[in-house]
């Protein structure tokens, strides 16, 4: 295990930062209630305050504590990605798979449906979502889980045909296991690898996605500590008070950073195309 | 003949003009000598999209805004002086000695922007509608019911005011912006104002085009009734939603003037004087009230003493503060700035309940009262429309609703949406809304957010004793009389404490003028004085 983690970070030093930049959002989201400072809707303090000792972020337009909202930030944002990304990937890879490996009209239906989704425009179908859902955290994960699902289902579904075509699966038919039991006992196991990179490299996206929605105000209500919204917020005193754009700002981009670089990494692990295998 | 105003009012106003005067007439003493020069279109701005154009229908300032210059009124307030009413489709009128009739002689040879001919038809049809007790104005209407009994036509250019009794403010409301006159045939054309099509007035400019969401604009009414006016060829309103977008206008010179809700904040001012050295900014009040509705008709709020909990936990101080960057009046219900002493003195309505600081007391009482009737908190959905800095306004009042234990979550809408929702009394607690004064004058804000058929009483609350306090007030023409009889209503609306327009302050904020714009004064409300007819543009 730990030669293992050595050649890791030996072989995939990106992908390593990458790890120790989710593991800290991780911590952040996890300890939020212990990390910050204040409660990240207290309009306690003094509007404006820039940063130093004591508001090591500044404070915000309501005289709210940055800090505490960029640390709650986090748990809003990671528990949107992770969510939104695992029910998302999950169901759109179960479509993939089960209608790939079943074919016919299944397949073709299905696929046509897939397609009518991944035509519209991500962050439109989100909007026009979150008009219709209105606006709350559950709803921008609803609205995620319906752009991510079309993705996965295509996605999955092609990995599925390859395996679909292994002897294994043949072998299996030949012994007379059915159909349920091939899909989830031999099918989907052997598309896992592919699953997990999507859900890596998707929690990314779901963070910017929420964070796009938040800052045009469709996303998650004004006052949770969204970083999205708290960018809103700083462009109306972007020049009077730039911190309340600069660390939201950077909190979403390592965040994002951290993630892509720990998907990519993961990706290149599990592709054999890819030289980058642990073993 | 003309209808002054008290010296206090004029002075407050005077003191605005002056602000607002003073940095162009330093620059450029020889502007006064300046020849108005013709052409050129003024540009500015609508905060919002007013979806509906009904003057007499709909109370958002756009509305107004959007028409003004289309639309003449019997009187208005005079562009070169806005303390003084003067006539405007009215060349004069007369007053009976009982002072309850007041007779109108119009202008002759008036014509309507479609070339029909103007009459006092026209102007028993628009009043005659706004008075229908069935018919929902809650502006022109909701000012004049309680004083008009009717209105008839004498001749083609006559008409005749009867009121119930001798109102001091009927000549102010009269000339109101919102009490305009519209066309007899275009009314039984269309049925409403509503339409684009259906902008036909007698006023300096013509309706040419609104694209929703995006621009209305005027053309120049070359037939307007008084020859030479207006100067410029027309005005565009950008439909400008939110402050970056309405800033960002400004600094990029794509609007001549900002002098409309919702103000500038003290850094967005700031902000304009460092792009922009070719206008004046000036701060002034805006004869705006900052409210906070609750729905009395619905749980939780139908229970006095939850709405007596709201109006305690409040903390006007900070809201004004930090939502207005201390540009405003906390707590007043009258602003003395406005309306001199018919306000309480301040330093009475510093010691209200709701309004002493410091907070610990209000808060306790009010946290007593939460838990009485919900031992666990209480929780409740808080509406709010977005527009202005409205969400900022609301989350301050989440976090101070919090401190008593009502955990509220926001509910967002449009602006046009949020009116619609409001109006057919679809929300909990309003956070945010601010109301205007039609007329700058004492008995303006009961009629607007107070007494039971208030233009804007949300919360459809009903006291009766509010409404014989404001009523004998509207009567009254004693001017000691009737400034005590405000102060008793003051009194017992902050003492009692559990009404449904909960008054968090009047808003102050910045404004700009370009420098190029000449003869531009602003108005006493926010709705007078824009209809640009002297306005003109320098080279």
């Amino acid at each position: 295990m730990k030669a293992a983690f050595t050649r890791f970070v030996v072989r995939q030093p990106l992908g390593a930062a990458g790890a120790v930049v989710v593991l800290v959002l991780i911590a952040v989201a996890l300890f939020a209630p212990i990390l910050a400072p204040h409660g990240p809707k207290d309009a306690a303090f003094a509007p404006y305050v820039a940063p130093g000792r004591e508001f090591p972020m500044g404070t915000d337009q309501l005289g709210r504590d940055l800090l505490s909202r960029v640390i709650w930030g986090a748990r809003l944002s990671l528990y949107v990605g992770v969510v939104s990304v695992v029910f998302g990937i999950t169901l759109g890879s179960v479509w993939g798979a089960v209608t790939g490996y079943l074919g016919g009209a299944a397949d073709a239906g299905s696929q046509r449906v897939v397609d009518s989704l991944m035509a519209l425009p991500p962050i439109i179908l989100a909007l026009s979502l979150m008009a219709a859902l209105g606006q709350s955290v559950d709803n921008v994960i609803l609205a995620l889980v319906i752009l991510l699902t079309p993705t996965a289902a295509r996605t999955i579904r092609s990995v599925a045909l390859g395996v679909a075509a292994n002897p294994f699966i043949e072998a299996a038919q030949a012994t007379g296991a059915s159909q349920t039991r091939i899909i989830f006992r031999h099918l989907i196991p052997n598309c896992m690898a592919s699953y997990i990179v999507l859900v890596t490299t998707n929690i990314s996206y779901a963070i910017v996605v929420e964070a796009s929605l938040s800052f045009i105000g469709a996303g998650a209500p004004p006052d949770e500590p969204s970083w999205g919204g708290m960018l809103t917020a700083g462009i109306q005193a972007l020049e009077t008070a730039p911190w309340m754009v600069f660390f939201p700002g950077l909190a979403i981009s390592l965040a994002v950073f951290g993630l892509n670089l720990l998907g990519d990494s993961i990706r290149d692990l599990t592709d054999p195309r890819l030289r980058g295998g642990l073993g | 003949m003309t209808m002054r105003l008290s010296r206090r009012t004029r002075r407050a106003a005077l003191a605005v003009a002056v602000l607002f005067t003073l940095g162009s007439l330093m620059a450029a003493p020889a502007a006064a000598q300046e020849k108005p020069r013709p052409g050129g279109t003024l540009t500015w701005f609508d905060y919002g999209d007013p979806g509906r154009l009904d003057v007499h229908a709909e109370s958002p300032l756009v509305v107004q805004q959007a028409t003004a210059g289309v639309y003449s009124g019997l009187l208005h307030y005079d562009p070169d002086e806005p303390s003084k009413v003067v006539g405007d489709l009215a060349e004069r009128w007369t007053v009976s000695p009982d002072g309850k009739t007041y007779t109108f002689h119009l202008r002759k040879n008036v014509k309507w922007h479609d070339g029909q001919p103007f009459s006092s038809a026209d102007v028993k049809a628009s009043f005659d509608r706004v008075l229908n007790p069935d018919f929902k104005s809650p502006k022109c209407g909701a000012s004049l019911k309680p004083m008009v009994a009717s209105v008839e036509a004498v001749d083609a250019n006559t008409v005749e005011f009867k009121l119930k009794f001798a109102a001091a403010p009927f000549l102010p409301s009269i000339a109101s912006a919102w009490c305009r006159v519209a066309a007899k045939h275009i009314l039984t054309k269309y049925g409403d104002l509503n339409s684009a099509e259906a902008q036909i007035g007698t006023g300096p400019f013509k309706f040419k085009k609104y694209e929703r969401g995006s621009v209305i604009e005027w053309e120049k009414n070359p037939n307007y009734f008084i020859p030479g006016l207006p100067y410029v060829d027309g005005v565009k309103q950008y439909i400008l939603v939110g402050g970056p977008t309405q800033l960002a206008a400004a600094k990029a010179s794509k609007i001549m003037l900002w002098d409309a809700w919702p103000p500038m904040r003290k850094t967005q001012a700031d902000e304009l004087a460092r792009a922009r050295t070719d206008v004046d900014i000036y701060q002034a009040p805006i004869n705006t009230m900052f409210f906070i509705f609750l729905n009395s008709k619905k749980p939780p709020f139908d229970n006095a003493d939850l709405r007596r909990a709201v109006n305690l936990a409040v903390d006007r101080q900070d809201l004004v503060g930090k939502a207005l960057e201390g540009a405003g009046v906390p707590c007043a219900i009258l602003d003395p700035k406005l309306v001199g002493d018919f306000a309480l003195p301040p330093d009475e309505v510093a010691k209200a309940p709701g309004c002493r600081q410091p907070k610990e007391q209000d808060l306790a009482e009010a946290k007593k009262l939460v838990e009485k009737h919900h031992p666990n908190g209480l929780d409740i959905e808080v509406a709010v429309r977005q527009v202005g800095n409205y969400v900022d306004r609301a989350q301050l009042l989440l976090a101070q609703l919090r401190k008593v234990g009502i955990r509220g979550t926001l509910k967002t809408h449009e602006s046009a949406a949020g009116y619609a929702a409001f109006g057919k009394g679809d929300f909990t607690i309003i956070a945010t809304q601010d109301r205007a004064m039609d007329v700058n004058e004492p008995s303006g804000i009961f009629h607007v957010a107070y007494t039971t058929q208030a233009g804007s009483n949300y919360g459809q609350y009903s006291d009766p004793k509010v409404d014989d306090l404001a009523d004998r007030a509207l009567r009254e023409s004693n001017r000691d009389k009737r400034k005590q009889l405000y102060w008793e209503l003051q009194r017992y609306l902050l003492a009692k404490g559990d009404h449904a327009s909960v008054a968090v302050g009047w808003v102050e904020g910045w404004f700009f003028k370009d420098q190029k714009l000449r003869n531009y004064k602003p108005g006493l409300t926010t709705y007078d004085n824009n209809t640009f007819m002297k306005v003109w543009i320098a080279q």
